[in-house]
């Protein structure tokens, strides 16, 4: 280290140590001033004492305390010329001086003998010793006016006096403000002359020249005091003669209470103060009024609608909600774990907010329902939103805040040089020192580090998913802790410029917003587990079930996801695996019921921390159940045994190493509260939020956790369509109001229609058989998630297939919506499966799922439309040509002049419609207003028609042996999101075809596409292109992807090429 | 209207009716063959968690029981029509006869979706059943067992039903149950072991020694994992063996000429019996489209996982080594495919011979039951092999005799004796 390296440690270990002294030297005033025991002059005298050592020389330091008549002095007290002082004030007025010099000069430099803090520490001193005196004060005045009433009993009217006389001289403006409630509490008992007295600043001014107030426009005189002495004593007089001694005293007292408040209101209301000083206003009145319960409830009611305003959020209804559940003693605990610049104002974000409220809700609600006891929070540290800014302002990233208004492109490029810029910037060492001390408080437990933006979770827009969580091991020396824990918050801070949510933004109009982004730093529920860290289950819950896989299953019955080990899994759909379902309401109809589905449809993966590597990882629960299942807390709530074909309960008897053992958690819903827990966190929450609610959860295997909680309504997939009323009747196809869950379906451009009628009158099993293939094809054949299977009863009926086509989930995995259809048979309606056989598939894959009812009254069904419009069927799968009659293939903008189909479904109203729209209609600016729809959307295609131009011209022929190009697919028919890849089909010559080279051309050429395309997009793919070779032999012969080239729909276009003649 | 709706019995009656044919059966044997000897139809009230009272629908066909007791599953299906209950039962007496076992066959169900209904539900509706059937069924009676969306523990359910009304402890009445409560051990090897004990016959009567023959097997659940370790055990190879990946939607076949490990698969192997592609590759497995499995160069084909795999397109990808196919899923192969596999002279094992092993296994549960005392899974095995062993040859040896194919010739057998046990008891 060079000596100047060193210089400036050895200076900033100097500073610590004196900001060190400070503390404890107003701990130890605190301390003494808290203590009730002790005698006034005792109190005052040991202050004094306290004082030098917590400056820079204590052994030259010497204090001189003046108050009122009193004076204390340290030993040996001498004047000094090297001296400061402040002064003690009452509410402005001068009761005294306090002295702190040095007997002689302690340092070199004269100019700074006193460091800056010092100058602080003794206004803060100078402040606190006010408050105490004026605490005494007021006890004197109390014990005084007792003794006096003691002494004279009868002479009531005269107790109250002396107690105001005293407040009187010693404090006029507590004195004016009693009085003017005590005017206020008189006027409320309806006393004429009260009222005069309080519209007239006198009760001379004569009552003929009254006006009520707000009469006309002219803005009120302002009346001026000008017989003081009168005013009061007519207040008293008034006082005197309505209310009685007993009930002044006690109003009296409670006012001289409140009044304690004032700092603190005076700081929440003030704009410009800080988390600093708010904080500190907290802390002061804690101490100086613990016995708070006595204000009043509209006093507590204010402190908290201010406090819920500086430390949260400005949003009224969270306000309205959230002022009825939260103490001033939580705020109190809150403000030990928040981290803040000292000049910082910002809040705490949507997520801290969120957690803050329903913990409030949930812990009050305890003492009605015994079942909400014992809900906890994680160990949770907040960092303030501005703290961002500050971040950057150290680190002069300030121009980065002007990122958002970049291209989307622009900033897809530089954001991940942007998250190095912010994870290689050091923190102001304010923050750093916030953090350390956090991490000092959690120890080593492994942390997850959440973002909590202004903008998450406010109305309509949940940003799930946009901003960035990050899960620490925490393992390692402070140093290396704290760099992890920097590294991550820094990582965090430059989520809020990924392109991603910034594109979200720009969607919902919030890209102007000034967002912030606060940080929570939550300590991860869980225990260790050989070198892994998990909690034993977690999971998300929700109000509103949207995904019935029953009937009998209300919307309200709720749902719950959850799985083993972190939430993450339960939180995002993972499409290899699933997680176990339940609806809170009706949690004996489960989702899987034959001893396949069970045995298909457990979870067989979980997400852990590994300490060893520090890293997230998903291991395989049955690995892990085999080597530490004994260990693992609330293990035999969690798994079954599979015995044969029999599941069941697994216990300490069994040898999980060796068993074959599934997770199914069937102990975890029978022997304990856990499902009748949930159902009261939700129910609670809901009712106390007036919202539906999406809550995460944790639990270690002893006590439960909540994690997170927002209204559900503004998860994105789940927000309702609006549906217009005044859709012409003519352009809907279809209509449903029964059974109805939320979810987006994209726009439609096939319709699949197995008429219902036609497949019951097949002749036999194979031919229906052949139905259930013929579909399997054609989910191959039409564009994924661009089209809806219509059919009769029971898609995928593995009994009797006569009402029900057959597939399985591979026939129609790539349809956007599934729509089962009963009609009337007789007298009766057959129940249809709501996708029971792969309904979890279908949850997991997005697929949306409706049941039709069309002899219902009011329900559209418009079966001409699926009988008349022209079948495509006999193109598409010629082999299947006899069952033309049965399966109708629509492509919906060939036979409607260009319009598309979309499904609107909102489950509030129990509805859904679909309607034919024109591309870019009216119905369009709608959609595009609710979230969930691409802004790039009609770009895609242009786009990838243009490379596919490109590539086709820059194609040598001759070189590759190649004959033509052809671009099929949702390329081709304007249909391409921004994920789709680019299908080409590459008619080729046998002779001269070079393979290797023309596939490594191509290669290329996709790797390069898909690269762009993530920089417009976001979507990352493993190339772009989907090659598709034939040869003469294949057009000939029509095999597969030949048959496009001639096909009627989808018909593959050929691409102009370099010398094209072909 | 066009065409008829398809109907399983029909159909089943239809398959009856040519076989009555060629065994030339009087008018009296066939009228009662062709219909079930007894249908009961019956409602079952429920009262739901929710208070409501519920009627369900259900039903017991016993087809015929004059070589024992019927025996046969009972279904939960919404979409259960006693059509097909009919037909079921009627398969079923000919699945009993072929093995030759002393039993008769049956099938019941209830119209009902698991999925609407809670745990407790269901268990009112199997006690329900009980109580309706309880005169008509019982050990000596009618036995049933497991089928589609019931399990051992409906079983067990059913079971204390029968016996708080039958006022005793009657373990026969039902099978299916877990091992411990009443099960047989060995249940799990049965099938896969029975299409093996089989396959050996077969070959004994080809004079191929089983140490210099190699298979191919579809599917990698229970039937065939154990007809692959039997067979591996026996001396024989298997070097190809497919099955469906579960997340690629589509299955693959796995081959290996040095022959597959059946202990290293299943290590890589999921509870549905996918196979991991990777690690299989890392293993030095090649790794194949799924439906390479039959056009592979061995002697014995075994189909173990759906209906319908030998068709009329497939069967003409199986090569001149294959000699022997045998069936260990129900319905593998097409009649167009039958006819080609005839005129191609291979041997087929029937499905309903092949896989009996199941079965016979539950006739030994409920013998076991019957006796109050519970056998070794070696005893068992071996039991379950003589039974086996026989059937096949009564089969084998009419088939050679007669010139008939092997599915003509199986059916003969069953509807012979069941045919004659009706005319013994002086019914016909």
């Amino acid at each position: 280290m060079t000596e100047h390296g060193s210089k400036q440690l050895s200076a900033i270990v100097h500073d610590l140590e004196e900001r060190a002294k400070e503390l404890k030297c107003l701990y130890k005033i605190e301390n003494i001033l808290n203590n009730q025991d002790a005698k006034f002059e005792e109190t005052l005298q040991s202050v004094v004492n306290f004082i030098p050592p917590g400056w820079q020389y204590p052994h030259l330091c010497q204090v001189k305390l003046i108050l009122r008549d009193n004076v204390f002095i340290t030993e040996g007290w001498t004047e000094s010329k090297f001296s400061m002082f402040r002064n003690i004030e009452i509410r402005g007025k001068k009761i005294g001086e306090i002295y702190v010099s040095y007997i002689q000069n302690p340092s070199q430099h004269s100019e700074d003998i006193f460091l800056l803090e010092e100058g602080n520490l003794l206004k803060t001193i100078a402040d606190r010793i006010a408050h105490f005196i004026l605490h005494n004060d007021l006890q004197h005045i109390f014990k005084e006016f007792k003794s006096i009433k003691r002494k004279e009993k009868s002479d009531a009217a005269g107790d109250w006096k002396v107690v105001l006389d005293m407040i009187r001289k010693t404090d006029p403006t507590l004195f004016m403000s009693i009085l003017r409630k005590l005017l206020h509490q008189l006027c409320l008992r309806g006393n004429d002359e009260a009222s005069v007295l309080l519209s007239q600043s006198s009760i001379e001014v004569k009552i003929g020249e009254d006006r009520l107030p707000g009469e006309d426009n002219r803005p009120l005189r302002k009346k001026v005091i000008n017989n003081y002495d009168e005013y009061i004593n007519a207040i008293l007089r008034l006082s005197y003669e309505n209310l009685s001694d007993d009930e002044l005293l006690m109003k009296i007292q409670k006012w001289i209470q409140e009044d304690k408040s004032i700092p603190l209101v005076r700081i929440l209301e003030s704009r410009e103060s800080t988390l600093a000083e708010i904080s500190d206003a907290i802390r002061k009145y804690y101490h100086l009024a613990p016995e708070k319960y006595e204000l009043s409830p509209s006093m507590i009611k204010g402190l908290r609608v201010s406090l819920l305003r500086r430390f949260f959020t400005e949003d009224l209804n969270y306000i309205r909600v959230a002022k009825d559940f939260v103490k001033l003693t939580d705020f109190y605990k809150l403000i030990d774990k928040m981290i803040y610049t000292p000049t910082s104002q910002g809040k705490l974000g949507g997520k801290s907010s969120g957690v803050f409220v329903a913990a409030n809700i949930l812990e009050k609600q305890a003492d009605v329902s015994e079942i909400l006891k014992n809900i906890k929070i994680p160990k949770t540290w907040f960092v303030a939103s501005d703290c961002v800014l500050a971040f950057m302002r150290y680190n002069n990233l300030e121009e980065v805040l002007e990122q958002k208004y970049k291209e989307v492109e622009e900033l897809r490029l530089e954001y991940p040089l942007l998250v190095q810029m912010f994870k290689n910037s050091p923190f102001p060492p304010e923050i750093e020192k916030g953090l350390s001390v956090a991490l000092d408080d959690f120890g080593n437990s492994p942390l997850v580090v959440r973002s909590s933006s202004l903008l998450e979770d406010q109305a309509g827009a949940s940003f799930s998913g946009k901003y960035k969580s990050l899960f620490l091991a925490n393992q390692g020396t402070k140093k290396e802790r704290l760099a992890a824990l920097q590294d991550a918050i820094a990582e965090v801070y430059a989520s809020t410029f990924a392109p991603d949510p910034i594109e979200y933004r720009a969607e919902r109009g919030l890209l102007d917003y000034h967002e912030e982004m606060g940080v929570m730093i939550q300590e991860v529920v869980g225990n260790r587990i050989g070198k892994y860290y998990f909690p034993t289950y977690a999971g998300v819950m929700f109000s509103n079930n949207e995904f019935r896989w029953s009937p009998r299953i209300k919307r309200e019955d709720g749902l719950i996801r959850l799985v083993a080990g972190l939430g993450t899994r339960a939180v995002d759909r993972v499409g290899d695996d699933y997680p176990i379902l339940i609806a809170p309401g009706q949690p004996n109809l489960r989702v899987n019921v034959s001893y396949e589905e069970i045995v298909k449809y457990s979870l067989k993966k979980l997400d852990v921390i590994n300490i060893e590597s520090n890293e997230f990882e998903t291991v395989l629960l049955q690995d892990l159940i085999a080597q530490y299942g004994e260990q693992c807390p609330g293990i035999y709530d969690m798994i079954s045994i599979v015995d044969g074909e029999h599941i069941r309960p697994a216990n300490i008897m069994d040898d999980l190493a060796t068993s074959n053992t599934i997770v199914t958690f069937n102990g975890l819903l029978s022997n304990t509260r856990f499902i009748k827990k949930s159902a009261e966190i939700i129910k609670t929450l809901q009712t106390s939020l007036k919202t539906p609610v999406d809550i995460e959860f944790a639990s270690d295997g002893r006590d439960f956790y909540i994690l997170q909680c927002r209204p559900q309504s503004y998860t994105r997939e789940h927000t309702a369509d609006i549906i217009p009323r005044d859709i012409p009747s003519d352009r809907v196809l279809f209509s449903a109001n029964k059974h109805i869950s939320n979810g987006k379906v994209p726009e439609i451009t096939h319709v699949v229609y197995v008429d219902p009628t036609k497949y019951s009158e097949l002749p036999d099993k194979d031919s229906m058989l052949k139905v259930g293939k013929a579909i399997g094809k054609l989910n191959k054949l039409l564009p994924r998630r661009k089209f809806i299977l219509i059919g009769p009863g029971r898609w995928g009926s593995r009994g009797d297939i006569k009402l029900g086509v057959s597939v399985t989930y591979s026939d129609i995995n790539n349809t956007a919506m599934l729509i089962e259809v009963a009609r009337k048979k007789g007298s009766y309606v057959p129940d249809l499966s709501f996708g029971t056989h792969f309904f979890q598939d279908l949850v997991e894959s997005s697929i949306r799922y409706l049941p039709l009812y069309p002899d219902d009254e009011g329900i559209i069904f418009n079966e001409r439309f699926f009988q008349l419009s022209k079948n495509l069927l006999g193109d598409l799968l010629p082999q299947y040509k006899k069952l033309i009659p049965v399966i109708r293939v629509i492509d919906v903008p060939a036979v409607t002049n260009g319009k598309i189909l979309r499904i609107l479904v909102n489950a509030e109203i129990d509805e859904a419609v679909a309607v034919l729209k024109d591309h870019g209609g009216e119905l369009e600016s709608q959609a595009a207003k609710s979230p969930g729809f691409s802004a790039y959307s009609s770009e895609d295609w242009k786009w990838r028609n243009n490379m596919a131009e490109k590539l086709s011209n820059g194609l040598d022929l001759d070189k590759y042996g190649v004959k033509g190009i052809y671009i099929f697919g949702s390329t081709l028919n304007a249909s391409a999101g921004p994920g789709s890849d680019i299908d080409l089909i590459i008619h080729v010559d046998d002779k001269s075809w070079k393979k290797n080279e023309l596939a490594e051309w191509l290669e290329g050429w996709s790797l390069a596409l898909s690269e762009m395309n993530y920089l417009r997009t976001g979507y990352k793919t493993e190339g772009l292109l989907d090659i598709h070779y034939i040869n003469d032999q294949d057009i000939e012969n029509k095999n597969s992807y030949a048959l496009r080239i001639n096909s009627v729909t989808d018909r593959a276009k050929a691409l102009k090429i370099k010398g094209g003649s072909k | 209207m066009a065409g008829k709706e398809f109907n399983a019995f029909e159909m089943a009656q239809a398959q009856f009716d040519k076989v009555a044919n060629i065994l030339n059966l009087d008018e009296g044997t066939r009228e009662l063959l062709r219909n079930p000897l007894r249908e009961y139809h019956f409602s079952i009230p429920i009262t739901m968690d929710d208070g409501t009272k519920k009627v369900y629908k259900g039903f017991r066909v016993q087809h015929n029981d004059s070589r024992g007791p019927a025996k046969g599953g009972i279904r939960f299906h919404p979409q259960e029509t006693v059509d097909t209950v009919k037909a079921l039962a009627t398969w079923m007496t000919w699945k009993c006869a072929v093995v030759d076992i002393p039993l008769g066959g049956g099938k019941g169900g209830v119209i009902c979706d698991p999925h609407n209904l809670s745990m407790r539900e269901q268990e009112q509706i199997c006690r329900g059943w009980v109580r309706q059937m309880a005169k008509n069924v019982g050990p000596i009676n009618d036995v049933p067992a497991p089928d589609v969306m019931t399990n051992g523990q409906h079983m067990l359910w059913m079971l204390d039903e029968y016996e708080t009304i039958s006022g005793g402890k009657n373990p026969g009445f039902i099978t299916g149950k877990p091992v411990g409560m009443g099960g047989s051990l060995g249940r799990t090897e049965a099938t896969g072991y029975g299409v093996i004990y089989t396959v050996r016959e077969a070959l004994k009567d080809m004079n191929i020694k089983i140490e210099d023959t190699t298979a191919s097997v579809q599917g990698f659940g229970n039937v065939s994992q154990y007809a692959i370790q039997l067979f591996s055990q026996l001396g024989g190879k298997v070097i190809c063996v497919s099955s469906w990946d579960q997340n690629d939607q589509t299955s693959y076949s796995f081959k290996k000429l040095e022959g597959v490990n059946l202990d290293e698969l299943r290590k890589i192997t999921d509870k549905f019996g996918g196979i991991d592609k990777a690690k299989a590759k890392e293993a030095g497995y090649e790794v194949l489209d799924g439906g390479a499995w039959i056009e592979q160069e061995v002697n014995i084909l075994i189909p173990a996982a759906l209906e319908n795999q030998i068709n009329s397109k497939t069967v003409l990808k199986i090569k001149d080594s294959v000699k022997i196919i045998a069936e260990g899923a129900n319905g593998p192969t097409t009649p167009e495919a039958d006819k080609v596999i005839f005129e191609k002279g291979i041997w087929v094992i029937p499905d309903f011979l092949a896989n009996a092993g199941g079965v016979t296994c539950s006739y030994f549960e409920q013998v076991q039951c019957n006796m109050n005392y519970f056998w070794e899974k070696d005893e068992v095995l071996g039991k379950l092999d003589l039974k086996m062993t026989s059937a096949y040859s009564a089969v084998s040896e009419l088939a050679r005799k007669k010139k008939l194919y092997m599915r003509d010739a199986a059916y003969l057998i069953a509807i012979q004796r069941v045919a004659q046990a009706c005319k013994d008891r002086g019914w016909v």
